[in-house]
């Protein structure tokens, strides 16, 4: 019998998805989600230095690496539950280690524009009802949110919105993604000039006439266009992705984006949108701000947090060499990390947690194997709008899940420090 | 002449933080068991430093890689702080007065909220330069950094007085939202001028000004979107 | 942990008991105030608190301490949070200036001598981002406000005015909300907001329901005295922030009249300061404080409080979406925003008050005017934390209230716009320490329908604070530097009997419970199922089994079962 459960795989955070325990089948998931909901190799036992030991000895091992650290860091967090990152939040203040999460090297821009200009946004359930003009900056749904554009944003129907034909889509890109295939309009730019084609669009809003003829490969007659779009919709959303985070520009080209976003509302109504990749990312930020007051790159040398992603964010340090031991909690960085990150993170004791192996797992000295959350384990997560959800636990493990192992790592640094 | 004398004596296993600036020149001792912090520890500068002083002038020479010793300088008044070699993140910030000389390469921050003195750097510098903190509302406000070498991007950010100037080239992100100020690159940049409200940018060699400026006799006006009267024009 | 405590010889003022600084003895059990006869007192810990103040502990029944638009502003201010107060050591390492990371809030409620603060304004479909800042929220018991105003169902049974399928829905949002009361913002304002618009005036009509906020407010109030619900409909005014918004008030505080209630008001105003503004542009705004006391003294079902304006840094962050746009647009400062799927909005922008801005020197003039024009048993003391400052001030405007003196030497750094504007320069009114107690403890603890906060009483939860000063020796007129200095930091903090503070610093870290409100037993959710179950299908991105917060999510629940 086939059971709704919540996705734990992308930002999208499914929540009408369908899973059978007995015939361990996901249903209705898309392509992205089944492949979390099916049966994948597993890290059978916890382990240190190869050796199969138990989760006591395990945590005792890792407890004592990070209390003898000078500087510990403590990366990942995007991939698991609010519960378990409080505790990580907690452990890392413990330890005076540093905290850094995925968003380091996918969406933090997002979170400095946040700072330099704040957020004016609105959850997916708004714009599924209410945005006439949906713009994919930057971001490619169709393959990285693959449900997406069914439930929120493209094809959804809504209170104002009766479905696609109700909606004008427009995709930004530096290339025609199947995403821009779909779109009703698609503006290519020069890979690197979101930041000035941004800046030009907001002058022609203003009415102001800009003394150039194109802008990073979009002529003055298509900003012309796309401003008098965006001008005249009823609620517009620019959703971005890493499109515009992680090339020229990055934090700045958010901000601007962000500025284009006050102004329109000036006019009409608009908003804007992050499209987060792990189903936690958000949390993996909203719980140490509540905590410790920052999302992302966040260091406890002296016993307060401190924030700074030029010194703190996890590739910083470890090319900095200003690490001497790391804990990896949901997270691939041997897999995805610059060689120079990778280099160091081989030469210091790592910790990992997660419950499936990895390129990061060869480098571990610790492993501790967890449970699957919105499987075997039940925990909040916040969806890429923030909506919180309650992931779901419908089978039984013998697996310890990421707050069991951290609680257990915190009790065991605290008795190792004399407290 | 030189004074203070401070050599690294160890090879530091992560970064050490030692707000330290010429003050500490007046009486050795206290220069000795100047707390700074390595990692989590709090450990006085004579455990990773051999201190030794030559003279009376107000003047610390750090010779040696610094490259892992940041906030050098950090709120410095008077005085004078030469670095035989590289030095790392937030050199001279909140600087108020006196003189850094970097024979080797700064690293990120540098100058950042300074309002007073002069930074020179001889070798190149990573990003933000004379830039604000997050969530603070100006940068640089008064004083000179001089970098001999190259830069890349976040320069002048939100500044509202004093002097970049940089003979190599640069990235992206010179002087956006800057209010005053004079910003000098001779070589190469990026993305000039974002949301410019005042101050002026020179640039010798190419440059990618935001189209949200108007050619004028000065030079480039702008930045519109902001009503900016922000002047932008060649070396 | 004491289990057992006698606080001896203390000068006891409870307003709620009658007890007038009166040298009393406090006998505490298991948490509770107990009669002396309960005690062993050879197993008993012994507090001297001869010559001392000792009051129940601190009721603040509005602030905004947890949430997304509050974890929002944090995220948006690290300048704000940069300032350390506290290292990690046995307690959690404790940052921020006005804005306060969750543990900060705790420490800084109990250090002050406060031990129950109310998150103002909750997002129902985030109320689990709500709780899980709550529950990380130490020392103080607390509870949400989910907000009502701009919700479609809302809307939809005041359209029908069927008031049984809206008190079905009050309870049924309250329970998966595990909320406390019926709180509204803005009513139709935000909705207005979603086309670009607002809801300035009660008959503006709502874009595409043709409902007004006269009819929301009003059927809001009759549905919420009809449940009997503990705390009365908690509302926001249309028309904030605006240059003439006080007549917005005093016409809506009307919509009571007809209402009644034994044990409480039927409407508390909230924040009122901001909404008492006279003039008709912001060249000759002025205060409408006093046409507001007057109306709210003459009503015995009305309550308010005051939002009251520090000077320094503060962040305006409200369910009432358009407004923050227009502090936008005023501003030029940074700005968030969230719309929420059919229930409402939230804005964020960052504001500093400043004594020589005349308009900045007049919302804190309004603010005490409130405090002092109103009749203590009716304004609760608050400055709507963060909006008008922070809470840490609380003892400053205690002091303000208390002494003539005292505001007599801030009007000389503030604005000379006061003088004309305001009514402050020419209030004598000095409240007594009394008064202040009972609008700071018994008062609020009566708003909210708690009845075992807010007094020392047997019975009561055994939150209690012992200031260092003594009530009877003290000359609030002119000693207005000892009380701004001694409520800061009290000289104990006992949370549910254990000594949390010692001289104002941290001795013991405990969790408090989280107070929700149980009144489905009132009404038969089956009627409203079909909507609910429509307006999932269509309007909302979350599956309706999927909406809610269960109790045993939450660390330490206390439901309150609705009689």
């Amino acid at each position: 019998m086939a059971q709704k459960v919540i996705c734990t795989f992308c930002g999208s955070v499914c929540d009408d998805v369908e899973f059978d325990v007995e015939e361990f089948k996901a249903k209705k998931f898309c392509k992205l989600g089944r492949s979390k909901f099916s049966k994948k190799e597993r890290i059978k036992a916890p382990m240190v230095d190869g050796k199969e030991v138990s989760y006591e000895e395990a945590t005792q091992k890792a407890a004592e690496i990070l209390v003898n650290a000078k500087k510990p860091l403590l990366y990942g967090w995007a991939s698991t539950v609010n519960e378990a990152i409080r505790l990580g939040v907690i452990l890392t203040e413990k330890v005076r280690g540093v905290y850094d999460q995925c968003a380091s090297v996918c969406h933090a821009p997002g979170t400095l524009a946040v700072i330099e200009e704040g957020l004016p946004g609105a959850s997916l359930g708004a714009i599924k009802n209410r945005a006439d003009l949906v713009i994919f900056w930057g971001s490619n749904p169709m393959e990285a949110h693959p449900r997406h554009p069914l439930r929120y944003s493209m094809s959804a129907k809504g209170l104002l919105i009766s479905g696609r034909k109700d909606r004008k889509v427009v995709v930004v890109d530096v290339r025609k993604t199947k995403t821009a295939k779909k779109a009703d309009v698609f503006v290519q730019i020069k890979p690197g000039y979101d930041y000035p084609i941004i800046s030009a669009l907001r002058a022609l809003i203003k009415g102001e006439d800009i003394e150039v003829d194109e802008v990073g490969g979009v002529s003055k007659e298509q900003l012309k266009e796309l401003a008098e779009m965006m001008k005249s919709a009823k609620y517009g959303v620019i959703f971005y992705g890493l499109g515009v985070t992680q090339s020229r520009g990055r934090d700045r080209n958010i901000e601007n984006a962000v500025k284009l976003i006050q102004l329109l509302n000036r006019y009409t109504r608009f908003v804007i949108w992050p499209m987060r990749g792990h189903y936690n990312v958000v949390g993996s930020g909203e719980v140490p701000a509540w905590e410790v007051g920052y999302q992302y790159a966040i260091d406890f040398s002296r016993g307060y947090p401190r924030f700074s992603p030029a010194e703190f964010s996890a590739n910083e340090v470890l090319q900095r060499k200003d690490c001497d031991a790391a804990l990896v909690i949901a997270a691939d960085p041997v897999a995805h990390f610059p060689k120079a990150s990778v280099k160091h993170l081989k030469k210091i004791p790592v910790i990992q947690i997660d419950p499936f192996p990895n390129m990061t797992t060869l480098v571990a000295d610790v492993v501790i194997p967890s449970a699957v959350y919105g499987l075997e384990a039940e925990g909040t997560a916040y969806r890429m709008d923030g909506i919180p959800l309650r992931v779901k636990k419908v089978i039984d493990t013998e697996y310890w899940s990421d707050e069991k192992i951290l609680e257990e790592l915190l009790k065991k640094v605290v008795e190792l420090r004399g407290e | 002449m030189q004074m203070l004398v401070i050599k690294p004596k160890v090879d530091f296993v992560v970064t050490v933080e030692a707000e330290i600036t010429p003050d500490l020149a007046e009486d050795l001792e206290k220069a000795k068991n100047f707390e700074v912090y390595y990692g989590k520890d709090k450990v006085k500068l004579k455990e990773l430093f051999e201190i030794t002083k030559e003279g009376d002038d107000k003047k610390l020479v750090l010779d040696g890689d610094f490259s892992k010793v940041k906030w050098i300088g950090c709120r410095m008044e008077d005085g004078e702080i030469v670095v035989k070699g590289n030095v790392g993140a937030n050199c001279g910030a909140y600087m108020k007065g006196g003189k850094i000389t970097i024979e080797g390469n700064a690293d990120d921050w540098l100058g950042a909220e300074m309002s007073s003195g002069e930074i020179v750097v001889k070798g190149n510098v990573k990003n933000c330069v004379g830039c604000a903190y997050y969530g603070d509302m100006q940068g640089m406000k008064g004083g000179k950094i001089t970098i001999e070498g190259n830069a890349i991007n976040y320069i002048g950010e939100k500044m509202a007085g004093g002097e970049i100037e940089i003979k190599g080239n640069a990235g992206d992100f010179i002087g956006t939202e800057m209010t005053n100020g004079l910003i000098v690159i001779h070589g190469d940049c990026g993305f000039v001028g974002g949301d410019m409200k005042g101050g002026e940018i020179r640039i010798g060699g190419k440059f990618e000004l935001m189209p949200t400026f108007k050619k004028s006799e000065e030079g480039f006006v702008g930045d519109v979107n902001v009503g900016g009267k922000g002047v932008v024009k060649t070396l | 942990m004491h289990h057992m405590l006698h606080i001896k010889n203390g000068i006891v003022i409870d307003t709620k008991n009658g007890i007038k600084a009166e040298k009393m003895d406090i006998f505490v059990k298991e948490g509770k105030i107990v009669e002396e006869s309960e005690i062993d007192k050879s197993q008993c810990k012994v507090i001297d608190a001869s010559n001392k103040l000792v009051v129940a502990g601190g009721v603040d029944m509005h602030a905004h301490i947890a949430g997304s638009k509050i974890n929002t502003g944090r995220t948006m201010r690290p300048e704000e949070m940069r300032m350390v107060r506290q290292i990690a050591n046995k307690f959690r390492a404790s940052v921020g200036r006005v804005l306060l990371t969750s543990p900060a809030i705790g420490y800084e409620y109990a250090k002050m001598g406060y031990t129950t603060s109310f998150e103002a304004a909750q997002p129902p479909i985030g109320a689990l981002h709500t709780h899980e800042e709550l529950d990380a929220i130490p020392m103080v018991d607390k509870a949400a406000l989910p907000v009502f105003g701009n919700w479609h169902f809302v809307f939809k049974y005041v359209a029908e005015n069927d008031i049984e399928k809206l008190k079905t829905f009050i309870a049924w949002a309250i329970e998966r909300t595990k909320g406390f009361g019926v709180k509204v913002v803005n009513p139709g304002g935000v909705e207005a907001w979603m086309y670009g618009g607002n809801c300035r005036s009660l008959d503006d009509e709502v874009p595409n329901f043709g409902v007004t906020p006269r009819e929301i407010i009003t059927s809001l109030i009759k549905a919420t005295e009809e449940l009997n619900l503990c705390h009365s409909v908690h509302l926001h005014c249309n028309n904030l922030g605006n240059p003439g918004n006080f007549e917005t008030t005093i016409e809506t505080m009307k919509l009571a009249n007809g209402f009644s209630n034994d044990k409480r008001q039927v409407l508390h105003v909230t924040h009122v300061q901001f909404n008492a503004y006279a003039g008709s542009s912001w060249r000759d705004v002025g205060s409408g404080a006093a046409e507001i006391a007057k109306v709210v003294n003459g009503m015995d079902n009305v309550t308010i409080d005051m939002g009251a304006a520090i000077f320094g840094h503060a962040t305006a962050m409200t369910g009432d979406a358009p407004f923050q746009f227009t502090l936008h647009k005023l501003l030029g400062a940074r700005w968030s925003n969230k719309d929420s799927e059919v229930e409402g909005g939230a804005g964020i922008v960052p504001i500093m008050y400043l004594p020589k801005n005349p308009v900045h020197a007049l919302q804190w003039a309004i603010g005490l005017e409130l405090g002092l024009l109103v009749e203590s048993d009716k304004v609760v003391l608050t400055t709507d934390f963060p909006n008008g400052g922070p809470f840490t001030e609380y003892p400053y405007v205690m002091a303000m209230l208390m002494s003539k003196k005292m505001r007599e030497k801030e009007l000389e750094r503030v604005s000379p716009y006061v003088q004309k504007a305001a009514n402050l320069p020419s209030i004598d009114a000095e409240k007594t320490l009394d008064e202040v107690m009972h609008m700071t403890r018994a008062l609020s603890a009566r708003v909210l329908g708690l009845e075992n906060k807010g007094h020392l009483g047997v019975g009561a939860d055994a939150d209690i604070s012992i200031y260092d000063f003594n009530p009877n020796e003290i000359d609030t007129s002119n000693d207005y530097e000892i009380i701004n200095k001694a409520f800061r930091n009290a000289l104990y903090t006992i949370k549910g009997g254990v000594i949390i503070v010692k001289e104002g610093q941290l001795v013991d870290e405990v969790w408090g419970t989280t107070y929700w409100v149980d009144a489905t037993n009132k009404v038969d959710t089956e009627a409203i199922e079909e909507d609910l179950d429509k307006y999932f299908e269509l309007y909302y991105s979350v599956e309706k089994e999927h909406y809610g917060v269960e109790e045993a999510w939450i660390k330490n629940p206390t439901r309150l079962v609705m009689g």
